[in-house]
């Protein structure tokens, strides 16, 4: 059996790993994503006042620390039984939308966009930002940079620190914003809606008028039927900050909708030998594998799976597109992998007209951000969209606030089955018999993978856990030819 | 001259953020001079928003290398820094081709950018501590730091 390794990942660098394993015909017969451990973060976290959790979970990874921060600061309201008043809401949601819009510039220009300006299989060396910036132009670069740069500074001023916000605390946030600040953030949501439409743009100049494309989107290899899950308001519309998760089935049929705080009656966790991340899947439908369908439980979260999920978007250039979507690709659900980055520009307009929203509500500069907490903590989950999907919080505590337990479920465990999955479909589409597996057919499984925008680094922390010492010995080909696992507990 | 002094690393992740201990280190040193000491765990074009505007900048953060010679300290410079491994992230460029995109676009970039690299073992733990051998390093790369103030304070 050979064995190609793809490592590291030339943009997903390092922290995951693809193992696709050949049959002795040369066909693929298993294609598995690996992840490496990092371990002890709940842990860490025991012991500690439940408060400060908000300000240590966005460490787990340089990624997405909004979303952390925010889930955190959810699921410390609930500990605490305390309600935040209507502006700090507000605040935390301006905030988000803005966390956002940072990350899904990031991905889209900088993870996505090289894959169909440059070509799938273009010489890696100008697939990059850098080729696609020569190619759409420089003013283009500047826009993008300049948009980063503006949702960046919204942070920066609510979350009280450049990266890691620390203004969510258990009712609330830590301070009120000043007109001054609302009049600049209403410039810069202005401009971001215009971004969104130029991003949106760029999208359809370049990706959804060429045919070819547009074929690779809907090919069977990266199409994949699963569940999908992602919050909903209470008009059943994409939300990133509240509402009750809903989950629809493959046929786009409402499955269940539930409370975050009733998460784990949904969503149990399937545990392999090959990879420290687990795989959540739906509790009700059972796991059945790493198999399509209806009858397996594995759902998607992210950008599509949210849109899938929901009946629409709030906004109304959101909304325009999202009818666009549908239409063009043949109706809900999408099940096309890579219509996740249509997807991930239609949410970038959503956040950016919703920014523009709170920074135009009259409420946004009441001083009133704080409701006090006077019940005894106990238990509490927070749940919130991260850029890359649905992501759980949920702290046990003692009576005076002192953290007990914590469960996360990040959003890139939440696709961890369906990352698999799709890689192994584009293995054994593209990897064949007497075929060289090329540079550009390796870029073009881990483009299944990069849709999802996955980030590793966050996806594993459990303690106690194994250490597995492995030694593979490879010929001189680059063959394994034996492998020696060992594990110590 | 504008000078930054950049910490990278994470914290809680054990020797990840021995760059910010060295960072933190400096700042007792070089207290009362006009010289902005700064820590983050940004990488690619984070790192790029917060290197412009400046003239010089020492980065500071750990490093894994195939010799795994634990506690040792490299200067190494901006060509050398698609090889390391802390200095990019799963959902970013990595900091070669972000300065290169700075470049590009015409961004106010420092003109010397030195990069002080800590070996470090795999880390794979969250804790607040550093390893002892790790932790050795701090002093000589303190020092590594300063050297390099100075020998552009020369030759200025």
């Amino acid at each position: 059996m050979k064995r190609i390794v793809i490592d590291p990942f030339t943009r997903l660098e390092g922290h995951g790993r693809i193992d696709i394993f050949l049959d002795d015909d040369g066909n693929v017969k298993n294609a598995y994503l690996r992840v490496p451990e990092l371990r002890g973060f709940e842990k860490f976290c025991e012991g500690r006042p439940v408060e400060e959790l908000p300000r240590i979970t966005p460490r787990i990874c340089g990624v997405c620390p909004g979303a952390h921060h925010m889930a955190s600061t959810k699921a410390v309201d609930a500990v605490y039984h305390v309600d935040p008043p209507p502006v700090a809401k507000k605040i935390r949601e301006l905030f988000y939308a803005a966390h956002m819009c940072h990350s899904h510039i990031a991905h889209f220009y900088a993870l996505a966009a090289p894959d169909f300006v440059l070509g799938p299989t273009a010489d890696p060396a100008e697939r990059n930002i850098l080729g696609l910036i020569a190619k759409v132009g420089l003013e283009t670069g500047t826009e993008v940079l300049k948009h980063r740069a503006y949702a960046q500074d919204i942070q920066a001023v609510i979350g009280g620190k450049a990266t890691h916000a620390v203004c969510g605390l258990p009712g609330g946030v830590s301070k009120a914003i000043t007109e001054d600040e609302r009049r600049d953030f209403e410039e810069k949501s202005k401009s971001m809606v215009e971004f969104g439409k130029l991003s949106l743009k760029i999208f359809d100049d370049v990706v959804l008028k060429n045919k070819e494309y547009v074929d690779l989107i809907l090919s069977d290899m990266y199409t994949m039927k699963s569940y999908y899950m992602g919050l909903v308001d209470a008009n059943n519309k994409v939300n990133f900050y509240e509402g009750d998760v809903r989950v629809v089935d493959p046929d786009g049929k409402e499955f269940v909708t539930f409370k975050p705080a009733d998460y784990l009656d949904h969503v149990a966790e399937h545990v392999e030998t090959w990879t420290y991340l687990k795989f959540p899947f739906l509790k009700k439908v059972g796991w059945k594998g790493l198999v399509e369908g209806k009858d397996s439980g594995v759902y998607r979260v992210a950008p599509l799976a949210r849109l899938n999920a929901a009946d629409g978007m709030a906004t109304p250039l959101a909304q325009a597109e999202y009818e666009r979507m549908y239409q063009t690709l043949g109706g809900k659900p999408v099940h096309h992998t890579l219509a996740m980055h249509w997807a991930r520009l239609i949410e970038l307009q959503y956040a950016a007209e919703e920014m523009l929203r709170l920074c135009q509500d009259p409420e946004i500069t009441d001083p009133n951000v704080r409701t006090i907490p006077t019940a005894t903590p106990d238990e509490g989950v927070g749940v919130i969209e991260a850029p890359r999907g649905t992501l759980f919080h949920h702290y046990q505590t003692d009576e005076h606030g002192m953290t007990k337990k914590v469960n996360l479920i990040v959003a890139t465990g939440n696709n961890n089955a369906a990352m698999c999955m799709s890689i192994k479909k584009v293995a054994q589409a593209l990897i064949q018999k007497s075929k060289e597996a090329t540079e550009g057919i390796l870029n073009m499984i881990e483009m299944a993978y990069r849709a999802y925008d996955p980030c590793i680094a966050c996806a594993t922390h459990s303690l106690p856990g194994q250490l597995p010492l492995e030694v593979v010995i490879y010929d001189s080909g680059g063959d394994e030819i034996r492998r020696l696992s060992q594990h110590l507990s | 001259m504008k000078t930054l002094i950049l910490g990278l690393g994470n914290p809680i992740l054990g020797d990840d953020g021995i760059g910010l201990r060295v960072t933190e280190s400096l700042e007792a040193e070089l207290s009362g001079q006009d010289i902005t000491i700064s820590e983050s765990n940004a990488s690619g074009l984070g790192l790029l928003d917060l290197l412009v505007g400046y003239d010089r900048a020492i980065i500071i953060d750990a490093i894994q290398t195939k010799d795994s010679n634990i506690g040792a300290v490299y200067r190494l410079g901006v060509d050398d820094l698609n090889v390391t491994r802390h200095a990019t992230s799963p959902h970013d460029v990595n900091l070669a081709t972000a300065l290169e995109l700075g470049k590009m676009l015409n961004l106010a970039l420092p003109q010397q950018i030195s990069i002080i690299a800590i070996e470090i073992p795999p880390v794979c733990t969250f804790t607040e501590e550093c390893s002892p051998d790790v932790e050795k390093a701090i002093p000589l790369a303190v020092d590594m730091a300063l050297a390099i103030l100075n020998e552009r304070q020369e030759r200025r």
